[in-house]
């Protein structure tokens, strides 16, 4: 596991000495608090919506950080040829997948502390009051919706040369999945054979990452989840990244590399 | 004495890049061996087969049939490449790290000791004189610089066997004579070091054996000094005969 | 002549091209600043539009809707149906301009649209629009989302407020919007707020009767002040007769609600001639007409009048 670690390390370093996480927290707390300074009808109480903002600003900019950085993981190694000296040591290919994996996730579960501890500190001085469970639980549920995300992303870099092809289409799969997922054996339903079965199957082996969005319970302070529910879904979200994880592997080890 | 490189009847076919074309036969049957200490040179033109046997031996590519061997460890196994170091003939590197950091990483690799990495990593980067650029990114260095980076992270696990890929290609007349010290210097120490060049003179003056590939089947092999004698002419004249290059008749 | 020494302007560099640079700057904005007051005249403007209008221009109102429906969203704390869930198109958005505990109030007529208690139930059923589960997946993905009728209260209902700002800001021209506004702002005892909301639809929309009955209902309730009240209502009826007129089909029940609002107020003020001209047109087209004579007949006879 060492190497591993230390292939995960190395991808760390890059997401903070890229501009990208910087940009995109700028640009979150740029906007939400210059939405948090309107006073709609000499209101200073109203907190909602801002809440509701600047969760959405997160998930945008924690998809965007995760699918840019993984999708050149691979494909930008090819090209700039670090691979080469890498696999020329005693590394494996899953030994660098699961490295490139572990710090892709890493990396995203750092910029998502730091977004939440803002969040947080936003929400708190609105509302007075901090619901803590719910915060944690919609931070975990939303870490590991994004390990799905990686693993997918991850498995699009050794199919798609591009990085760019790649996050294009990890970005569509990914938001069709969060808008239509749980709705998409009614779909089916409206539908004519075959194409009708054709979506129910589509249904049923996709990952539900809309599982993992909670944010109507915090914005709206509902009470937490059941933590039943919450282990499955992160059990979930394991067996389907391995599953990803796995395929990647399989796909990369049969890849000739030409230097 | 120890055959630390092998290659039995390795063949590398690559599949044609539109339909209809027959497939590329890159390396047909080679069969090669490197012994323990030998500096040994790998020769052929543009497109012979060199940097497929490299890579096979690196294990980026699979061979198509036959294996290969790293100190009797088939190459399919990572742990056969535990005591090589390699040189890329394009040198680079993630340029976010400082050379530093490179070399630490590399080390975390090889399972290095902390303490261990870190007197290496000083000894490397005063060899390659480094030392006063080793906090730079390496985005900043020059391709000499990069070349250097390259040379120390071949060296990071103080490799057994050094595979180098064209290594003075593109350093000065300086640079390359501070490779060849090295080369030299591994010799020295017992160590193999197998490269490929297109510089027949350094070619000449380094290496103990030499094998000479054209269109993936090995032509010739066998010590540089014997060669020589038996061809009565220099490496690139022999080299030139064996790959079947007519000089062109003056008009 | 004698020439200047050479060597004075010596340590005197050339601009070189940072200058340029800034004399560049400094004549661009020059011109912009210019330009901008003409550019407005140009388009026949008198001040530049808002921050939505300039992005968006008149494609804004497409969004109009969707905010609207953000601020139903949350006086449903979350708990909405989407597209893909069997529910009838055109809702009735009745149900946010008024509190659950509203549907036992029967002692007048009922303010705005305010259902009765069978139509609280029916809100009720159209909010139940998740089926059964159908699958492992549905069943699962439940504990996942809000799945539950609550309505904001307690104060909170002020967050759906910024959305139908913004819904207002995108296209003023639904009188929708105002109404939810001002009624939840009147109820925060947001007033001055609530006032100022309704004058500034009534700017974009300035034969809303709508409007015109809210603003008068607010000075009547809020304010106390009858005249205003009186005046405002007397306008909302015109509006309204006049629509009718230009074939506009206005809704009845909003004839009904001004003319009964207006014929109480004139009945409290001792107008009783004028309160029985109301109550005959509102007759015509109230859902309890006999209820509306009844009233009608006790003005006549001059006694006080029995609440039903």
């Amino acid at each position: 596991m060492n190497i591993v670690f230390a292939i995960a390390g190395v991808v760390i370093k890059e997401l903070y000495r890229r501009k990208d996480f910087y940009v995109l927290f700028v640009m979150t707390a740029v906007i939400t608090l210059a939405m948090g300074s309107v006073r709609f009808f000499n209101d200073p109480k109203i907190a909602l919506y801002l809440k509701d903002l600047c969760l959405l600003l997160i998930w945008i900019s924690a998809l965007v950080i995760a699918i840019a950085t993984t999708a050149r993981q691979i494909p930008a190694e090819r090209e700039a040829r670090t691979i080469f000296p890498l696999l020329a040591k005693p590394v494996t290919r899953w030994q660098v997948i699961l490295g490139k994996f572990l710090g892709c996730w890493a990396a995203c579960g750092i910029a998502l502390v730091v977004f939440y501890l803002f969040f947080g500190l936003v929400s708190a001085s609105r509302e007075q009051a901090w619901h803590a469970t719910i915060f944690l639980q919609g931070m975990w549920l939303q870490w590991s919706m994004l390990a799905i995300v990686i693993a997918l992303c991850l498995l699009g870099s050794v199919v798609f040369a591009a990085p760019s092809s790649n996050a294009t289409i990890c970005f569509v799969i990914v938001g069709g999945i969060l808008v239509l997922g749980r709705h998409l054996h009614k779909l089916a339903m409206q539908q004519p054979e075959p194409l009708g079965s054709i979506v129910t199957t589509i249904y049923f082996l996709i990952p539900h990452l809309e599982w993992f969005d909670v944010k109507d319970f915090i914005v709206y302070n509902n009470d937490s989840l059941r933590f039943a529910d919450c282990a499955l879904a992160s059990l979930y979200a394991g067996f389907y990244t391995t599953f990803l994880l796995v395929a990647t592997w399989i796909v990369f080890r049969r890849k000739p590399l030409n230097t | 004495m120890n055959t630390i490189i092998e290659t039995r009847n390795l063949t590398v076919e690559y599949k044609a890049q539109s339909r209809g074309q027959p497939k590329k036969r890159a390396l047909k049957g080679l069969n090669l061996k490197v012994h323990q200490g030998e500096v040994f040179g790998f020769l052929g033109p543009n497109g012979a087969g060199k940097t497929t046997t490299m890579n096979v031996l690196l294990g980026f590519v699979n061979p198509t049939a036959g294996d290969a061997f790293l100190f009797e460890v088939n190459v399919r196994e990572p742990i056969a490449r535990q005591r090589i170091g390699y040189l890329p003939e394009l040198t680079y590197y993630y340029k976010f790290l400082t050379a530093e950091e490179l070399l630490r990483f590399y080390a975390k690799v090889f399972r290095i000791p902390r303490a261990e990495a870190d007197r290496r990593i000083d000894a490397l980067l005063k060899l390659v004189e480094l030392e006063h650029a080793r906090k730079r990114p390496i985005k900043t260095y020059s391709k000499g610089m990069q070349q250097r980076v390259g040379l120390a992270q071949a060296l990071i696990n103080n490799p057994d066997l050094l595979i180098l890929d064209e290594p003075t290609s593109g350093l000065d007349p300086l640079g390359r004579m501070k490779v060849r010290e090295i080369i030299q210097r591994l010799k020295n120490e017992g160590r193999t070091v197998l490269f490929s060049s297109h510089e027949l003179g350094e070619v000449e003056t380094v290496c103990d054996r030499v094998a000479i590939i054209n269109e993936g089947e090995l032509k010739v092999e066998g010590s540089v000094s014997a060669l020589v004698e038996q061809h009565n002419t220099n490496l690139e004249q022999v080299f030139l005969k064996i790959v079947g290059y007519q000089p062109q008749e003056a008009a | 002549m004698d020439r200047l020494p050479q060597k004075t302007f010596e340590h005197v560099r050339k601009p070189g091209p940072y200058a340029l640079l800034a004399l560049l700057g400094a004549m661009a904005f020059t011109i912009g600043t210019v330009l901008q007051i003409r550019v407005a005249q140009w388009a026949g403007r008198s001040e530049p539009g808002g921050l939505l209008q300039t992005v968006l221009g008149n494609g804004r109102r497409l969004f109009a809707n969707h905010f609207f429906v953000q601020a139903d969203v949350y006086f449903h704390s979350g708990y909405y149906p989407s597209v893909f869930d069997a529910v009838p198109r055109n809702r009735d958005r009745s149900h946010l301009r008024q509190k659950e505990h509203d549907h036992d109030d029967q002692s007048e007529e009922p303010r705005g649209d305010a259902p009765a208690q069978d139509e609280s139930s029916q809100h009720e059923k159209e909010m139940a629009f998740l089926r059964e589960p159908q699958d492992w997946i549905d069943r699962f993905g439940r504990r996942f989302m809000v799945t539950s009728h609550q309505h904001l209260e307690g104060g909170k209902e002020r967050e759906m407020l910024p959305w139908l700002k913004i819904a207002a800001e995108l296209d003023p021209e639904q009188p929708e919007t105002y109404l939810v506004a001002a009624y939840w702002l009147r109820d925060l005892k947001r007033t001055d707020e609530a006032e100022k909301f309704l004058r500034e639809g009534l700017r974009h929309l300035p034969n809303s009767h709508e409007l015109y009955f809210d603003l008068g209902t607010l000075f009547y309730e809020d304010r106390k002040n009858m005249d205003m009240a009186a005046n405002l209502w007397e306008l909302a009826l015109k509006k309204w007769q006049a629509a009718e007129s230009a074939e506009k089909k206005p809704d009845p029940l909003h004839l009904n609600q001004i003319a009964t609002h207006l014929a109480k107020l004139e009945e409290t003020r001792g107008n009783t001639g004028r309160a029985i001209e109301l109550l005959v047109i509102a007759k015509k087209v109230s859902p309890h007409p006999e209820a509306v004579q009844t009233w009608i007949e006790e003005l006549r006879k001059g006694g006080p009048r029995t609440i039903h």
